[in-house]
C-alpha cells in the first residue's frame, strides 16, 4: 500500500500532540497552607553557598551593606516574589473564577513583606519589555496535568537570600505547584542572565492548615533608620569585612561560601574536602556526627548544619546577634558623604 | 485595554471576597496594558498606555511621552529625525487631537531630531490665518506646534557644525527659557520643566506631569546602559547624581499601602518604564561605581590601571552591554574626579 506522506505526517503529528499533552486536571489549591520549614532567617552576610553566581553577581553581593535597606526610600520597599522561598510565613491561596465558573487566576496572598502574586490563567500575553517592573512581577500560569506551573517576569531587583544575595530585575521565576495529599510543594527555577550563570533551583513545602492563615497586608511607615538621604552604604571591592564570616563559622574555605555554579553540585564536596578544617572539639551547633561538613550544601541548599556557632575558630552568632556591622557610620569602606 | 478592564473586574471581585487591597493586580495589569504598533518602514514603534491620558512611545530614539486631552497633545521629545513619520502615525493612532507642544529633555539627536517634522504635523495655539498673523507665523514656524526647552537646548541645536547649524532651524525651540523651572498648564494639569544642570549634559530637564503623576527623566536615567556623561557638553558625574537624587524626591512610591505597588511613573530616556525604587537602584549603582573609582584614584592608580581593575564589575552584565559604555563611564568618572 502506498502511503501518502503529506497527508499522513500532519495526522501523525496531531495524534502525537494529543498523546504528548497530559490531560488537564486542575486541582484545588485554595485555602491556608502552613509553612513546614522556617525561611532563611539564620544567615551569614556572605553565605552565597549553592547560588550559581557569575562574577558580577558575587561582586554585587560582596559590595552589599545591610544598611542599604535603611536608605529612606528602601525602608518600605520589601521583597520580590523570591521571598516565597526565604520568608517565614504560611500561604493563603485564593481562586479567582469568571462568570462562567472557569478559573481565571490563582492568587498567592501577600505577606507583610511580599506583595500578592496573581497567576493569570486567562491566556493573556506576556508583558512588554518596556512595561514597568514591580515587586509583584507579572505572572501567567497553566496546568500541566495536575501541576500548576507559573512563570513570573517583570520583578524588580531584589534578593535571593535576605543577606543581600542579589537578583536583578531581569530575573524570571518558574514555579511548579505540586500537591500530594495535604502537602503542597513549590518547586522553583530562578533564571537571571545578569547575575546567574545557571538557573537556581528551590523547593519549599507547605502543609494544608485548618487554621486560617491571616492575610498580612498592613501599612508601612517610613522611619528614620540612621542612613541620611543621599548616602549609599556599601563595601569597596575586596574590603567587605564579612567575606570570611561563613568560612570561619563553618570551617570551610572562603571560595566555598561565595557561590558559583559548581557549589550547587555534590562533586563540589570533593573539591573543598582538602580545605575543610576538622576542628578538635565542637561545642555548639555541630550537626550530626560523621555527617557531611556543614555548609557543603546540596543543590540550592543553604548551610547544611545548624546556625553558625561559637565552636573553635567560630565567630559570632547569626547576624541578628551582633550590632549591624554595616550600621550607620560603622565599618570600613562604607558609603561616602551625602551626595 | 482589555486587560485593564479585566483587572478592574478582578479587583472589585476580590475586594468583595477577601476585603483586602489588590492594587498590585492593577499595577501588574497596567504593565501589559494597551500596546499598539505603528510601522511605516524600519522597526515598529511601541505605544504603552500608562494613565488614561498618558502614553509612552518607544523605539523612535529616546522614549517619547504623550499627554492627551481637550487642549490637544503635549509630546515630550520627538525621537530621531528618520522616525518622525512613524511618531506622527503613532500619535494619530492615540488621538486625532493636534500636537500643541513638544518639550525637549535634552539636545541629543535621538530626542530632538524629529522636532521639525513632528512640530510641523501639529498646530500652534496662535491664530496664524488672520491678516495680522505674520508675527505669529514667524514665531511658530508657520503655525507648527510650539517647541519648549531650556536655552541650552537652543544653543546646542543652533551651534555651527562646519558651515551649517547642528539641526535645521525648524526644529529649534520656539519657546526657549532661562529659568531653572518653567511651568505650563494644559489638559487640566500642571506641567513643570525642571532643569538639571550639568548631569548627562548641560541641557537636561525633567518634565513632570503633576496630574498624571508621570516624570519624563530624559537621559539622566537610562536603564539600558551606564550613564552617558557628555563631558564635551558640560555633563558631570556629580550633576548626574544630584539629578538622580532630585528625581527620587519628585517620584513618590506606595506608602503606607506598599502592596498597592502604585506611585509615580518615571520614564527613562531609554529602556523600560520605571518608578522611584528603580531610580534608587540606578543612583546607588552610579554612587557605588564612583566610590570605587575614587578609591582607586586615592591609591594613585592611572586611568588604564583603573579600567583594568574593573570598578564597575558588579554592574557590567546589566549596564555594560552596549559596546564602549563601561569604559566611557569610567573615563568620565576619572576625568571628573581628577579635575582640578
Amino acid at each position: 500500500m502506498k502511503i501518502h506522506m503529506p497527508v499522513v505526517l500532519p495526522a501523525l503529528l496531531m495524534a502525537v500532540s494529543f498523546v504528548a499533552q497530559p490531560a488537564r486536571a486542575e486541582v484545588d489549591l485554595s485555602g491556608s497552607w502552613a509553612s513546614t520549614a522556617m525561611g532563611d532567617d539564620i544567615l551569614l552576610l556572605t553565605d552565597f553557598t549553592g547560588i550559581p553566581y557569575n562574577e558580577a553577581g558575587r561582586e554585587r553581593g560582596l559590595s552589599y551593606s545591610q544598611s542599604q535597606i535603611s536608605i529612606p526610600e528602601r525602608v518600605c520597599s520589601f521583597y520580590t516574589q523570591t521571598q516565597l522561598f526565604g520568608g517565614p510565613f504560611g500561604l493563603k491561596i485564593l481562586k479567582q473564577a469568571g462568570k462562567d465558573g472557569k478559573t481565571t487566576a490563582w492568587v498567592l496572598a501577600g505577606w507583610e513583606d511580599r506583595s500578592p502574586m496573581t497567576i493569570w490563567l486567562d491566556g493573556r500575553p506576556q508583558a512588554s519589555a518596556s512595561a514597568p517592573h514591580d515587586k509583584t512581577g507579572f505572572t501567567t500560569g497553566q496546568w500541566e496535568g495536575d501541576t500548576l506551573v507559573s512563570y513570573t517576569t517583570h520583578m524588580k531587583s531584589g534578593f535571593i537570600r535576605r543577606n543581600g544575595a542579589p537578583h536583578s530585575d531581569q530575573a524570571t521565576m518558574t514555579i511548579h505547584y505540586i500537591l500530594h495529599d495535604d502537602l503542597l510543594t513549590l518547586a522553583a527555577m530562578l533564571e537571571d542572565s545578569v547575575y546567574l550563570s545557571e538557573p537556581l533551583y528551590w523547593s519549599r513545602t507547605f502543609r494544608r492548615s485548618r487554621n486560617n492563615v491571616e492575610l498580612l497586608d498592613g501599612p508601612c511607615v517610613q522611619g528614620y533608620e540612621g542612613v541620611e538621604e543621599g548616602v549609599v552604604p556599601h563595601y569597596l571591592p575586596g574590603k567587605n569585612p564579612f567575606t570570611d564570616e561563613m568560612a570561619k563559622g563553618y570551617h570551610i574555605p572562603v571560595y566555598a561560601s561565595l557561590g558559583g555554579a559548581e557549589t550547587m553540585y555534590p562533586e563540589f564536596r570533593k573539591k573543598m574536602k582538602a580545605d575543610f578544617i576538622i576542628i578538635d572539639k565542637c561545642t555548639r551547633n555541630c550537626g550530626s556526627r560523621g555527617g557531611p561538613p556543614p555548609g557543603a550544601g546540596g543543590p540550592g541548599g543553604g548551610p547544611g548544619g545548624g546556625p553558625p556557632g561559637g565552636g573553635a575558630g567560630g565567630r559570632g552568632g547569626p547576624p541578628g546577634d551582633r550590632p549591624p556591622g554595616a550600621g550607620p557610620g560603622a565599618g570600613p569602606g562604607r558609603g561616602g558623604p551625602p551626595q | 485595554m482589555k486587560f485593564l478592564l479585566d483587572s478592574i473586574q478582578f479587583r472589585s471581585m476580590t475586594r468583595r471576597k477577601v476585603r483586602t487591597k489588590w492594587g498590585a493586580v492593577m499595577f501588574a495589569a497596567c504593565a501589559c496594558s494597551v500596546m499598539t504598533m505603528a510601522q511605516s518602514g524600519g522597526t515598529a514603534l511601541e505605544t504603552v498606555q500608562l494613565r488614561p491620558n498618558f502614553y509612552m512611545i518607544g523605539g523612535a530614539g529616546g522614549n517619547i511621552g504623550v499627554q492627551v486631552g481637550s487642549d490637544g497633545v503635549v509630546l515630550v521629545d520627538a525621537g530621531r529625525a528618520d522616525r518622525a513619520d512613524q511618531v506622527i502615525a503613532a500619535v494619530k493612532k492615540i488621538t486625532d487631537k493636534p500636537i500643541r507642544y513638544i518639550i525637549n529633555t535634552n539636545a541629543d539627536a535621538d530626542h530632538v531630531g524629529g522636532n521639525a517634522k513632528v512640530a510641523k504635523a501639529g498646530k500652534t495655539f496662535f491664530d496664524v490665518s488672520g491678516p495680522r498673523s505674520e508675527m505669529a507665523k514667524s514665531m511658530t514656524n508657520g503655525g507648527a506646534a510650539a517647541i519648549l526647552a531650556p536655552d541650552q537646548v537652543l544653543s546646542r541645536m543652533s551651534e555651527a557644525v562646519g558651515s551649517a547649524p547642528a539641526f535645521p532651524s525648524e526644529g529649534w525651540p520656539t519657546e526657549a527659557f532661562f529659568q531653572d523651572r518653567k511651568a505650563i498648564y494644559l489638559n487640566h494639569e500642571g506641567i513643570e520643566i525642571l532643569r538639571q544642570p550639568d548631569a548627562h549634559s548641560d541641557a537636561d530637564s525633567f518634565v513632570f506631569f503633576r496630574g498624571s503623576d508621570v516624570v519624563m527623566a530624559g537621559d539622566v536615567l537610562d536603564t539600558t546602559q551606564f550613564p552617558r556623561i557628555d563631558l564635551a557638553h558640560g555633563g558631570t558625574v556629580q550633576g548626574e547624581i544630584a539629578a538622580l537624587n532630585r528625581l527620587m524626591q519628585i517620584a513618590i512610591t506606595s506608602i503606607p499601602l506598599v502592596n498597592q505597588e502604585g506611585g509615580t511613573y518615571v520614564i527613562s530616556g531609554h529602556g523600560r518604564i520605571c518608578d522611584q525604587i528603580d531610580v534608587v537602584d540606578y543612583r546607588d549603582m552610579v554612587v557605588i561605581v564612583r566610590d570605587n573609582v575614587q578609591d582607586l584614584i586615592k591609591q594613585g592608580k592611572t586611568l588604564d590601571q583603573i579600567k583594568a581593575a574593573r570598578p564597575a564589575k558588579a554592574y557590567e552584565t546589566q549596564y555594560g552591554t552596549v559596546p564602549g559604555s563601561t569604559n566611557a563611564f569610567i573615563e568620565a568618572l576619572y576625568k571628573n574626579l581628577t579635575a582640578k
